[in-house]
């Protein structure tokens, strides 16, 4: 094999200039430790022969096969499940495996976002003031991921102007090892980094249940989350309405979570399951495939609506925030004495019957409870924070 | 805490840690054999090994504590499909659903969601395993220490418990010298060497410093009156400059790596001395930018077109980048992007008409401004405790790779926990060398204790 | 007997924690007081989701929940409020700036 030079591979285009920390050419595998190969004879050595002799075949197997995984190349990804590939040296780079465990068939390395793509995010969110949700619709990129995406570019410019140093030959040497999901200018040409419509399987669907139906009777989604949660059925009128127009019951549910049906009694009382259109993180998309389906031709009438639906929805987030501040805010009187260094904050709470209860110990009622021992100097007390507000 | 964490050869053991001994154990793992084994012997082995790399530093009971039946999963919905179905195609006809044979092959094609390789997920909630899997540390253990001796914040403060357990939407972050020691390759004797004279050096201040002063003064009289009296000394620093260059860049991995530093010191002497030429002295510690511009003007090298070019490639434009030369063309190595840039060089070069007297190609501007670069960024340091300039350590691509519920930023070597680890069909979010067989041996193995 | 509002101390070693609680005068400290009508976190908290700007100029905060009505109720039948409760209501407004000679009870 002739010897590698440089990055024979098209470098990250985001780091032109990584070629000089990465890529080590074969040439200088011939630095290589001694190999054990002829097993040393220590008269002296007190160590048994066989752990020597395993070692000798680590070395043997590291000095011959295990030598391609010594040095990292640009965009190969060398996982021990590539070992047989990249020892013919004839599967091109891209059809290497991605999994780096070979007798674990469901972990795959996933990619990463690339430089660009961070850049990118943190522009749309922090200077051109667009929403985490239009944000991860526009890139396919999962909204908590872009958020911290945003909160980490924060962190990363506030050290650059600080001048503190960035372990930057790192991070590119990290960005040739992983798969990394580029930007491309054109939205049509932009491949998806994740799945943005994950549904997390619920508790309440766990159980299976033999619910018989008549034949006659429409059976949809929204009637297997009130089985599943023990809800009544419906009336005919209202599921009559949800079938007209299942956006806007959608919609009316993701908005105003606080007004969806509740069952149960007392500590039991929950939520009725909202069918998967609600559960998701980007309801509006299943309205939006719905009008493209109803009106195929309307294209222009659909993306509107569809943007309408999106600012709706915006809307009744910060909405719902601002509220819980306001409520926060208002049960809350800051007091600062000129006299003291700190501010103080006083609560409304309630000491009636309802909360202190019969016995006085309600757990309602404000302050520690009398008679309750504390363990903080029990054995085995475990003491970890679990908590770290930001 | 005492090491446990051997990786013997006598019996593979697999370990959470980037160490050649650890690899070699990993590609030499099987599954073991069930073959006239009972139930509970299968069980004990699938457990055992997995343990060993599972939260191996975590005590048996309080993992056992840990160990949660309920296995966190998501379904990926598909838009399209929702707004076809309501849901009641799937429950019509008697209960089981009206399929298409189409329908019926895709719904045998979907993957089984593999919930037992979630066995250990509550795992990766640790500090220090969390650390790991951000490629942040070369072992678990090693991340604990991190954590253990105050190099890593969590949210801002600092945390000093590896136990703790990350929340969803937790930032953590650590010391990026510190990270920068872990995953950058070893010293060589030579470079260790380097660093205690360099120690010494500064434990006895006075005379050091005072004779570098000297040797800077000494050095900038003298090249005040050279520059001075030989303005048209230029070309030749010039040229001085750009082979020097070239010998950095091509040579990367020159089997020599104390030939190669001296190459190195050599460059970046011979940029201070032609930067001290300019009587700012801000230029020396100020942006690479300035510098670089400086240093054109200091040389007259440049044409005006070449220096736009290289304002925007410096603000990292893909598609200028792509048709940079990556190397120089005298190098003996063929490109796939040698013919682009020969064009791209010939379509910069023809409208100009005025030549300088000390020309450069593209290619060699890039090369100069790439050692620049690689110099700022990547810097001899012998007080450092890795080599210097950096590399990653051998065999370490070999175990790079991020879960996905991790968001990491090498930059600045902090990281967000997005959310716990899920299985989805087909994929299991939790980073296991062990097949379904081992892991679900194991998962009955802690049913079994409920 | 007078009763009296004061704090009682919860929390544990370096991290106290106040209940405020009306009680008679002569009972101890952490008995099992008449009624609870707020706590007080003595310990300084650091506002957080700020700005590093913000963060800087912040002031640390102590946290106190009180049941106003019911210390206004407790004043109004002659409870005497301890020093340092005394301080806590006179910043939330129940009470006067400066504790008077006359009503302390000794």
């Amino acid at each position: 094999m002739p010897p590698r030079i440089q990055t024979q591979r098209v470098s990250n285009s985001v780091l032109p200039y990584l070629s000089s920390t990465s890529s080590t050419p074969a040439s200088s595998c011939t630095s290589l430790p001694p190999s054990s190969t002829s097993c040393p004879h220590r008269t002296f050595s007190s160590t048994s022969a066989a752990q020597t002799r395993l070692r000798s075949h680590m070395f043997e197997w590291l000095n011959s096969e295990g030598r391609k995984l010594r040095y990292h190349e640009p965009n190969v990804y060398k996982y021990v499940t590539n070992l047989r590939d990249l020892a013919k040296d004839t599967v091109p780079p891209e059809q290497l495996s991605k999994r780096p465990f070979p007798l674990n068939q469901n972990f795959v390395s996933e990619p990463i976002l690339s430089e660009e793509m961070r850049e990118e995010i943190y522009k749309r969110v922090a200077q051109d003031k667009k929403s985490v949700r239009a944000v991860s619709i526009e890139l396919k990129v999962d909204m908590r991921r872009v958020a911290a995406v945003v909160r980490l570019m924060e962190m990363e410019k506030g050290w650059r102007t600080q001048g503190k140093p960035l372990a930057l030959p790192y991070s590119r040497a990290i960005q040739e090892m992983v798969p990394t999901t580029r930007y491309s200018p054109d939205p049509r040409n932009q491949r998806p980094h994740e799945s943005i419509n994950d549904l997390p399987v619920h508790r309440l669907t766990d159980p299976q249940i033999f619910y018989p139906v008549s034949e006659s009777r429409q059976f949809t989604r929204v009637d297997a989350g009130r089985v599943f949660s023990g809800a009544p059925r419906l009336p005919n009128s209202t599921v009559d309405e949800i079938t007209n127009d299942p956006s806007s019951s959608i919609s009316r549910a993701t908005q105003n979570p606080h007004l969806i049906e509740r069952v149960g009694k007392g500590d039991q009382e929950t939520q009725v399951l909202q069918p998967a259109d609600a559960r998701i993180p980007h309801p509006y998309l299943v309205a939006h495939e719905r009008d493209s389906i109803k009106k195929p031709h309307e294209r222009g009438e659909n993306i509107k609506r569809f943007s309408s639906r999106l600012q709706e929805e915006e809307r009744a987030e910060a909405e719902r925030r601002q509220a819980a501040e306001e409520r926060r805010e208002k049960k809350t009187a800051k007091v600062n004495p000129e006299d003291s260094r700190f501010e103080f904050r006083f609560t409304d709470v309630v000491v009636s019957k309802e909360t202190t209860g019969a016995d006085g110990r309600g757990h309602r009622a404000p302050g520690r409870r009398y008679g309750v021992p504390s363990y903080e100097r029990k054995k085995g007390e475990v003491k970890i924070p679990t908590r770290v507000n930001v | 805490m005492r090491n446990r964490a051997t990786t013997p050869l006598s019996r593979a053991k697999i370990r959470q840690s980037w160490s050649k001994y650890n690899l070699y154990n990993l590609q030499r793992f099987r599954n073991p054999s069930t073959n006239n084994r009972t139930f509970f012997q299968q069980k004990w082995t699938a457990k055992s090994s997995a343990r060993a790399y599972h939260g191996e530093q975590v005590p048996e009971t309080q993992w056992e504590r840990m160990f949660s039946r309920r296995i966190r999963s998501v379904v990926p919905m598909d838009a399209t499909r929702l707004a076809q179905d309501d849901g009641s195609i799937a429950s019509s006809g008697r209960g089981s659903g009206i399929m298409s044979p189409w329908e019926m092959e895709r719904a045998k094609k979907e993957k089984l969601t593999p919930f037992t390789q979630m066995t250990f997920a509550p795992l990766e909630r640790r500090l220090d395993t969390a650390i790991f899997r951000a490629l942040f540390a070369s072992s678990t253990r090693q991340a604990r220490q991190f954590v253990v001796h105050g190099a890593v914040t969590v949210n801002g403060k600092e945390m000093r418990y590896p136990g703790y357990l990350l929340n969803p939407g937790d930032m953590f972050q650590v010391d990026p010298e510190r990270v920068m020691f872990a995953t950058g390759a070893p010293k060589s004797k030579a470079e260790r060497r380097e660093g205690r004279i360099a120690r010494q050096k500064t434990e006895t201040p006075e005379e050091g410093e005072e004779s570098v002063a000297e040797e800077e003064k000494e050095g900038k009289e003298k090249q005040k009156p050279e520059a001075e009296a030989q303005p048209e000394d230029t070309r030749e620093t010039l040229k001085g400059l750009m082979a020097q260059a070239k010998t950095i860049m091509s040579k990367e991995k020159s089997d020599l790596p104390a030939k190669k530093k001296q190459e190195l010191r050599g460059f970046q002497k011979a940029i201070k001395r032609v930067l001290s030429r300019s009587e700012s002295s801000t230029i020396l510690n100020d942006n690479l930018e300035s510098q670089f511009s400086e240093l054109m003007t200091l040389l007259k090298a440049t044409r005006l077109e070449k220096k736009d070019n290289k304002g925007k490639n410096t603000e990292s434009q893909p598609a200028a980048e792509s048709s940079d030369p990556v190397a120089e063309t005298e190098a003996p190595d063929s490109r796939p992007g040698q013919a682009l840039t020969e064009a791209f060089q010939k379509a910069t070069e023809n409208p100009a008409e005025e030549v300088d007297t000390s020309e450069l190609t593209e290619s060699e501007l890039d090369t100069l401004k790439r050692a620049l670069i690689q110099m700022r960024d990547n810097p001899i340091d012998s007080t450092k405790p890795y080599a210097t300039p950096w590399r990653p350590r051998d065999y370490m691509s070999v175990f790079a790779f991020i879960p996905r519920y991790l968001e990491v930023n090498q930059n600045i070597c902090a990281a967000v926990y997005l959310r716990h680890p899920v299985a989805r069909p087909g994929f299991s979010e939790v980073p296991s060398p062990f097949s379904e067989s081992i892991n679900t041996g194991a998962f009955a193995w802690y049913l079994r204790r409920r | 007997m007078v009763v009296r509002i004061r704090l009682s101390r919860f929390g544990n070693k370096h991290q106290p924690f106040y209940n405020i609680c009306v009680s008679q005068a002569r009972s101890a400290r952490d008995s099992k007081p008449l009624e609870v009508i707020g706590t007080y976190n003595p310990l300084p908290q650091r506002p957080t989701n700020l700005s590093t700007e913000q963060a800087r100029n912040a002031r640390p905060y102590k946290e106190v929940a009180l049941d106003r009505s019911r210390a206004k109720y407790w004043l109004g039948v002659g409870a005497q409020p301890s020093d340092g409760v005394w301080k806590l209501l006179s910043l939330a407004g129940l009470a006067e700036k400066t504790k008077t000679k006359t009503e302390g009870s000794e």
